[in-house]
Formats: structure tokens, sequence, C-alpha cells
């Protein structure tokens, strides 16, 4: 079922990104003509032409950014909070499987956009050359790499997954801190969206007492940090444990209003 | 085995008790009418089959379990509102209910759709009120459930719609299923009902055949409940 729900999630939030890409391209392509001979002040109307069209293409990037976070918070608000939630928690599925699929897509899109406005960015800068002199900048990346030790070539690597795992994670924790406040806040017979503001900074004031809390009494304890034990790592193996560890801190912070969001919509919900 | 069981089934909302001990059983085959005046539970009662709220007190079981997952399986839900998404088109209207439910009937769907003259690309967003209502009115009564629980479905349309409504009902439901309609507009179902639950501020007042408070009474369902809930 959860297949299922993922279909209709694209399909429904498909709808809204899809278009937003293709402004990005169009303002993209856009901008690469006003750079080739727009912009170089021959003529006033081409000028302002050229700045209108580089403004489109600077607005059209925020506008995917927003949107995809936009579309985050309203998915889960109207379609399962509001009315449509209805037909939402009536349909033999679980609440684990509905809040998943809003998360899944909601990084998905998030993923793409940021992948549209690289590709974006690439079409901007394309000029007579730029493919090859792009490959000659990927070649040149690659030899780089090969001289390097394997041991560093495979840190760098494992760098870059760790920290996209930790993009993701966290995005997806954001999420969830968003879920969490909105379910608990339309458990109210009234003012349901004061509740959910109310429920989102408190969950937020929470966090940074808890968290001030615990490096208070970690440093009271005196509890002796790796460096201070005979386990004395590599910076780069540091980096790594510090990666792994933050990746570790974050999943805690999200299973945590996950498992908010699911005691309100399983227990307390109460559409209006 | 009863379609829907409640025994002591209690809700409250703060300091307002929606249901209190609320026991009844309703048997496959039958058509109820749930009637009471507005505020009376009505609306409470169906939520609580349908999960849609948690019980402060008591027992509610669908088909022998309790209101979730598998008993959204077996329940074709009307509720009081539009909760169709309005983005989406007829066809994918369709396509939904035919993914999530085993037992929807898509070509009886189409049929329904066809005969009121919506074209499958139609938008949801593009059709009056009246013309959403019908069409979640299509897609609920074209599942082959075992319970169909509507909600207020005549509330707020016209009389002509209205006898649309409840024709689009009578020749829909799987005769083997039970369909439980929650309505204040008594005089307009009385004629399709075996049954009736009369509900008032959350207790039930009375459950009979239609039949029997026709003999035993000698009145009619919209007599009897004029009686009962005089101001």
């Amino acid at each position: 079922m959860l297949r299922k729900l993922l279909k209709h999630e694209f399909r429904a939030t498909g709808r809204v990104m899809l278009p937003m890409y293709l402004i990005l391209l169009v303002t993209a392509v856009g901008s690469n003509l006003a750079g080739r001979g727009m912009l170089d002040g021959r003529s006033d109307v081409l000028n302002i032409l050229g700045v209108i069209i580089v403004m489109a293409f600077g607005i059209a990037i925020c506008g995917v950014l927003v949107m995809s976070f936009v579309l985050m918070i309203q998915r889960f608000y109207k379609n399962l909070l509001q009315d449509e939630g209805y037909l939402m928690f009536t349909l033999p599925v679980s609440v684990h499987q509905h809040i998943w699929s809003k998360l899944i897509v909601s990084v998905v899109w998030f993923a793409a956009t940021v992948l549209a406005i690289i590709a974006a960015s690439l079409v901007v800068a394309y000029q007579g050359g730029f493919l090859r002199e792009f490959l000659d900048f990927l070649g040149w990346f690659f030899e780089g790499l090969q001289k390097l030790k394997i041991s560093e070539t495979l840190n760098g690597t494992v760098y870059l997954m760790e920290f996209a795992v930790l993009m993701f994670v966290s995005l997806a924790a954001f999420a969830l801190q968003f879920y969490a406040a909105l379910a608990a806040g339309h458990s109210r017979a009234n003012h349901k969206m004061v509740w959910s503001v109310a429920w989102f900074f408190g969950f937020q004031f929470a966090l940074q007492f808890l968290g001030s809390l615990l490096f208070i009494t970690l440093d009271r304890l005196h509890i002796p940090f790796p460096l201070e034990l005979d386990w004395n790592p590599s910076p780069a193996v540091a980096i790594h444990v510090g990666l792994l560890l933050a990746i570790g801190v974050v999943i805690l912070y999200g299973a945590i209003f996950y498992a908010v969001t699911t005691f309100f919509l399983k227990k307390h919900l109460n559409l209006e | 085995m009863p379609v829907l069981e409640c025994k002591g089934l209690t809700k409250r909302f703060g300091r307002t008790t929606a249901l209190d001990e609320v026991s009844l059983t309703i048997e496959p085959g039958r058509i109820v009418g749930l009637l009471g005046p507005n505020g009376s539970g009505k609306t409470t009662l169906i939520k609580l089959a349908n999960g849609l709220l948690t019980p402060d007190g008591g027992y509610i079981a669908v088909c022998g379990s309790a209101p979730g997952r598998e008993s959204h399986a077996l329940v074709s839900y009307l509720p009081e509102r539009t909760a169709i998404p309005t983005w989406m088109t007829a066809r994918q209207l369709l396509d939904f209910y035919g993914d999530f439910y085993r037992d929807f009937r898509r070509d009886a769907a189409e049929e329904m759709l066809d005969h009121l003259g919506i074209q499958p690309a139609q938008a949801v967003k593009q059709m009056s009120k009246g013309t959403r209502e019908k069409v979640q009115l299509i897609m609920v009564m074209s599942r082959a459930a075992k319970l169909y629980l509507l909600d207020e479905p005549i509330g707020g349309v016209d009389p002509a719609t209205r006898d649309y409504i409840l024709s689009t009902i009578i020749g829909n439901y799987n005769p083997e299923a039970a369909v439980v309609i929650s309505t204040h507009l008594i005089s307009d179902v009385e004629k399709v009902l075996d049954e009736v639950i009369f509900i008032n501020q959350g207790q039930i007042m009375l459950q009979s055949t239609v039949d029997d408070i026709r003999e035993e009474k000698g009145m009619s369902v919209d007599a009897l409940f004029r009686e009962v809930f005089k101001c």
C-alpha cells in the first residue's frame, strides 16, 4: 500500500513541482542567451530585457526551493488534517505508511530540486566549448583522484556519502518536527493552527533546553572524551566518527518526532 | 455476525459528553436510519466506527474487529463534507479508489459518471458543489462493502438531488451489507429505511424496525420523530 500512496503523492506534488522545474529551465536558457550579447550595453532595451531574464532565473531558483519546502508542510496539512483527511484516514493503510509516504516524497523533491538547480546553473554557464571544458575538468579531477592514495580516495568518497546521508536525514527530521507540531496542534478542538505553531516552538525550546542540559551534565561529570582515552584516531577517522555521530543524533531527533506524530494521529486524531 | 456493534461506547470532548454509554447492534442486509437532531452524536458515532476518533470508554467493532486498517477495507464511508481531492480528475479519482479498494467496481462508477455527463478528464474543482457530492457518493456506492456509513448524504442539496442520491444508494448497495444513513431529514429517507435508531444528547432513545413503528405506534417515522424530539 505504501507504493500506492507514493504513486498518488507523487502525482499530487508533481503537478506543482514539474512546472516549477520547467520555469527554472526556461529562465536558465534565457539567462544563457542574455549572457551572450543582451547585456553588453549595445541596446538599452536588450540590456533591460537581459537583466529581467537573469532576475527571473534568480527568482525561479528561490521559487523552487520555497515551493519544495512549502509543499512538504502543505501536503501533510491539507491531505491528512483537513477535509481530505476523512478520505485518507479511512483508506486501508496504516498511519506509519501515511507518514512515510509524505516523508519520502518530500525528501525526493528536495533532492530533485538541488539537482535541478545544479543542472540549471550548468545551462546558464554553457557556452561554445563549455562541454569540452567541463569534460576536461572531470578528466583532470579523476586523474587527480588516481594520484591520491587509495585510502585518501576512499575517505573522500565516504565523506561525501556520509555528508549526503546527513543532509537527507536532517531534511527528514526537520520535516518530522513540522509534522509532529501539526499533528499535536490539530488534536485540539479549536485554534488548531495557533496550537500547531505553539507546539513547534515548544519542541524547539525543549530540544535546546535538553541539549544544553546534556552538555552541561557531561561537562560536570568529567567524562573523558576519546582524545583523553588511549584511543588516538587520525584526523580522517575522527571526521568519520563525527559525521556518523551527527547522523545518529539526527536520526534520534527525527525518531522522537516520528513517535510524537504517530501518537497524535493514532490516538488523538480530531478532524474538523 | 453483526456488521456494527457498540457496547457502553462513550466519547467526551472536554466537559461535553458526545456519546454516553451507547450500545447497539446492526445486522447485515438492513438499511438503517441514524436519526437525531443536530449535535445529537450521529457524526461522532460514525467517526468512531471509522476510527477517526478514539473512544473514551466502551467498545465498538466493525465486522468483529476494532476500527482500523482491516475494517477500512470493509467499510465504505461518505463523510458529511467533500473529502475527495479537488485537484483530481474523475479518471484519477477512479484510479485512486481502484488502487486502494479491492471491492471497487470501476465499471459501475464509470457508468454512473457517464450518466451524469461527467467527462473522465474533468477536474473535481471544475464541478459544482452538488456534482462533487454526487461524484463522492458514486465512489462510495461503487464499492461492494460490508457496511456503508453515510453521514448526512442528503443534507444541503435540492429535492431533485436528494432523489438522485437515494436512488443511487438503493440501486447500488451490496444486498448482503448494512447501510447506515445519518440524517435529520426523516421524511425524505423514511421510504427506504428498514430500521431506525433515534439518538439524542449522546444516548440511544429507540432502535426499532420501521414496520414495528407503523404497526405498534400507528404513525410514520417522521411523525414519531417529531413527537419524541418535540422542543
